[in-house]
């Protein structure tokens, strides 16, 4: 058997140029795979973490009846009493904090000019602790403490009411008992989500303000950090047992759940990524199967030697297509070379993208490295290799041994 | 050892048949060194074919160690050529990427002959041909003449009980066509291998113990140095 792999190697590199040349396919194939793969492994990395750090969380928590019930008054389904819940969650192992918030809609005016507002009524050290910060493109955030009367605004709607940080805003809503409430808030940030839908109608407040507004002291739900995204699973399946008996009654959804977007993103690249793969397969078997029957029919006298001295037929189909392996392994190899190199470069050169539609900015260009990916691609051309060889190996196992002795 | 019995070839070509050869019989006892001559196209590559099991006869029989060849399988013919039979071509047909080494270790690497015994064998082998110094050497980098003593010890490293050679001498000069034929002869006496070869080269003509001359694909004279008998089978027809 080290005969033959050896023999299958020096085969290899008979015709230098040629093997260069089905290398470059092979490994141009691989790099592609990976330099594609990689970008759209940064792509989910970055639209996870954005939706998460977006206020997301890793997990929320909500009244059982959240889902299933219409609310005919505001937080009519929120959470109320929630601090048992809130202690038991920041006491399981992998959650960084957790942060009480409420969702509401409302009326904002700057005293020439109203429009709608979707806001967030959050506790700032909470959601700091949690790193829940959005990107501030003016002013500031909230203090820890966080003053009743400051407001942040999403980068549209500060546009819209044409506010800056220190100018004022009027904020009417509906409260809890069903009147409406009003009341005046000073601007002191512009925030961007990086999500245009969301940042032309987003104002975030500190709770016990929201809470004044609304004339409630309930929460819409209570959003869990957690120190790594990939514990997501293993903190739920742990809380879900811890407070299956808790009063009151309380629902948990992941981050995955309760963004759709993502999973249909991650299906749309995952698709063009394995059409990708089918384009190079084809690509690679069209390619290297030809010049494989080449190098065959270059040989064809040679293989009449070896069946004439008696060489079994299954060992010469095993010599090519073990030609077409190490090929492959070959070009895998430069092609995980080619590939992970161009992407290293790539991620030195700083390229900023143009914002993908729907959002408000650019990203930077990043390539990941992903293992997965590697051994993938470099499977999928070793075998790609290895069935574009058979053609030739079983029409070289199938010659005449007279005829090809003959072969000029 | 090989015995054939009204053995013809015919091929087809442009809609009817040619024939190669034409009822022919003959045979070969152990350790005999026996030339197949006659112009070209009269049937002697044919006839090595035949002997060598790489082609099948359109009629008669071919026996080789009371083995009728007909009866076996394309998998059971390649172990008979693996394990009797040696093979020596005009164009010495050794793979390139082998050393000459390597070359000659291929028949006892397709026996599976153990490491140790197989690289004695295969060292013993080129010795006995003069080329134990340039085991490592590629057949590009070998002469005309040392290719071909590569290709005679690989034809008889697994100790095969017959050696066929087709035109062995005609790509080598004078000098290297005598060196090659006394090394077959020496090899034969030695070995007490059958050797078989098709040959119009005079100088080995006159080395052969028998002579089988054809002539479009019959036996024209089958004659033995010893005795000069001729054996004419046209004049049995």
């Amino acid at each position: 058997m080290r005969t033959f792999l050896s023999l299958a190697f020096r085969n290899i590199f008979r015709s230098r140029r040629r093997t260069l040349m089905m290398l470059l396919v092979v490994a141009g194939g691989v790099s592609a795979l990976l330099l594609a793969g990689g970008y759209f492994s940064y792509i989910f990395w970055g639209f996870r973490e954005t939706t998460i750090r977006n206020g997301v969380g890793h997990l929320q928590i909500f009244n059982a009846r959240y889902f299933d019930h219409d609310e005919t008054r505001v937080l009519e389904n929120g959470l109320v009493g929630f601090d048992g819940v809130r202690k038991m969650a920041e006491a399981t192992p992998h959650v960084t904090g957790v942060a009480p918030r409420i969702e509401f809609y409302g009326m904002v005016s700057n005293g020439q000019k109203s429009g709608t507002y979707m806001g967030t009524a959050v506790v700032p050290a909470a959601e700091r602790k949690m790193h829940f910060v959005p990107d501030i493109l003016k002013g500031r955030w909230f203090n820890l403490q966080g003053s009743e009367s400051e407001v942040i605004v999403g980068a549209g709607l500060a546009r819209s009411m044409n506010v800056k940080p220190g100018d004022g805003l009027t904020l009417l809503a509906v409260t809890a008992d069903g009147a409406l409430n009003g009341i005046d808030v000073d601007v002191v940030g512009i925030i961007t989500t990086h999500f245009k839908e969301l940042d032309d109608r987003l104002l975030q407040m500190t709770l016990p303000a929201a809470q004044r507004l609304l004339q409630t002291d309930r929460v819409t739900k209570l959003v869990v950090g957690l120190d790594n995204t990939d514990n997501t699973k293993a903190v739920r399946a742990v809380l879900t047992a811890r407070l299956a008996g808790s009063e009151p009654r309380v629902i948990l959804k992941d981050w995955q759940e309760l963004s759709p977007m993502y999973k249909q993103i991650v299906l749309m690249f995952g698709g063009i990524l394995a059409f990708m793969g089918v384009i190079i397969f084809f690509m690679v078997v069209m390619s290297s199967s030809n010049t494989m029957m080449m190098a065959m029919f270059e040989r064809t006298r040679e293989v009449g030697t070896m069946l004439a001295m008696g060489t079994p037929r299954g060992w010469v189909v095993t010599l090519f297509v073990l030609e077409g392996v190490l090929t492959g392994v070959l070009g895998a190899a430069a092609g995980l070379l080619a590939g992970n190199g161009i992407a290293a470069i790539l991620n030195r050169a700083h390229i900023q993208l143009p914002p993908p539609p729907g959002n408000s900015t650019g990203f930077p260009l990043r390539i990941f490295h992903v293992p997965e990916y590697m051994v993938l691609a470099s499977i999928l051309v070793v075998l790609t290799l290895a069935a574009a060889s058979i053609p030739p190996a079983w029409r070289a196992s199938r010659l005449k041994v007279v005829e090809a002795l003959s072969h000029v | 050892m090989v015995a054939l019995e009204n053995v013809s070839r015919r091929f087809p070509m442009d809609h009817q048949f040619v024939s190669a050869l034409d009822g022919i019989s003959l045979s070969l006892d152990a350790g005999e060194f026996v030339a197949a001559a006659g112009p070209s196209g009269s049937g002697k590559s044919t006839l090595l074919n035949l002997i060598g099991c790489i082609d099948q006869p359109t009629s008669g029989s071919i026996r080789i160690d009371e083995v009728e060849t007909r009866r076996l399988s394309p998998a059971q013919l390649s172990e008979l050529r693996r394990r009797k039979i040696g093979f020596v071509f005009q164009t010495f047909n050794l793979i390139p990427v082998f050393t000459a080494f390597e070359n000659v270790e291929y028949p006892l690497l397709l026996q599976r002959v153990a490491g140790p015994e197989r690289r004695a064998r295969t060292r013993e082998a080129l010795e006995s041909v003069g080329l134990g110094a340039r085991a490592g050497h590629r057949p590009d980098l070998l002469s005309g003449g040392e290719r071909q003593r590569v290709a005679v010890a690989r034809a008889i490293v697994h100790r095969p009980a017959l050696v066929l050679a087709d035109e062995p001498t005609a790509n080598l000069d004078t000098n290297n066509a005598t060196q090659l034929i006394d090394l077959m002869r020496a090899l034969n006496r030695q070995l007490g291998v059958t050797f078989l070869f098709a040959t119009h080269d005079q100088r080995l003509l006159d080395h052969a113990d028998r002579v089988i001359r054809l002539c479009d694909g019959r036996i024209v004279t089958d004659s033995t140095k010893e005795t000069g008998n001729e054996n004419l089978s046209f004049a049995r027809l």
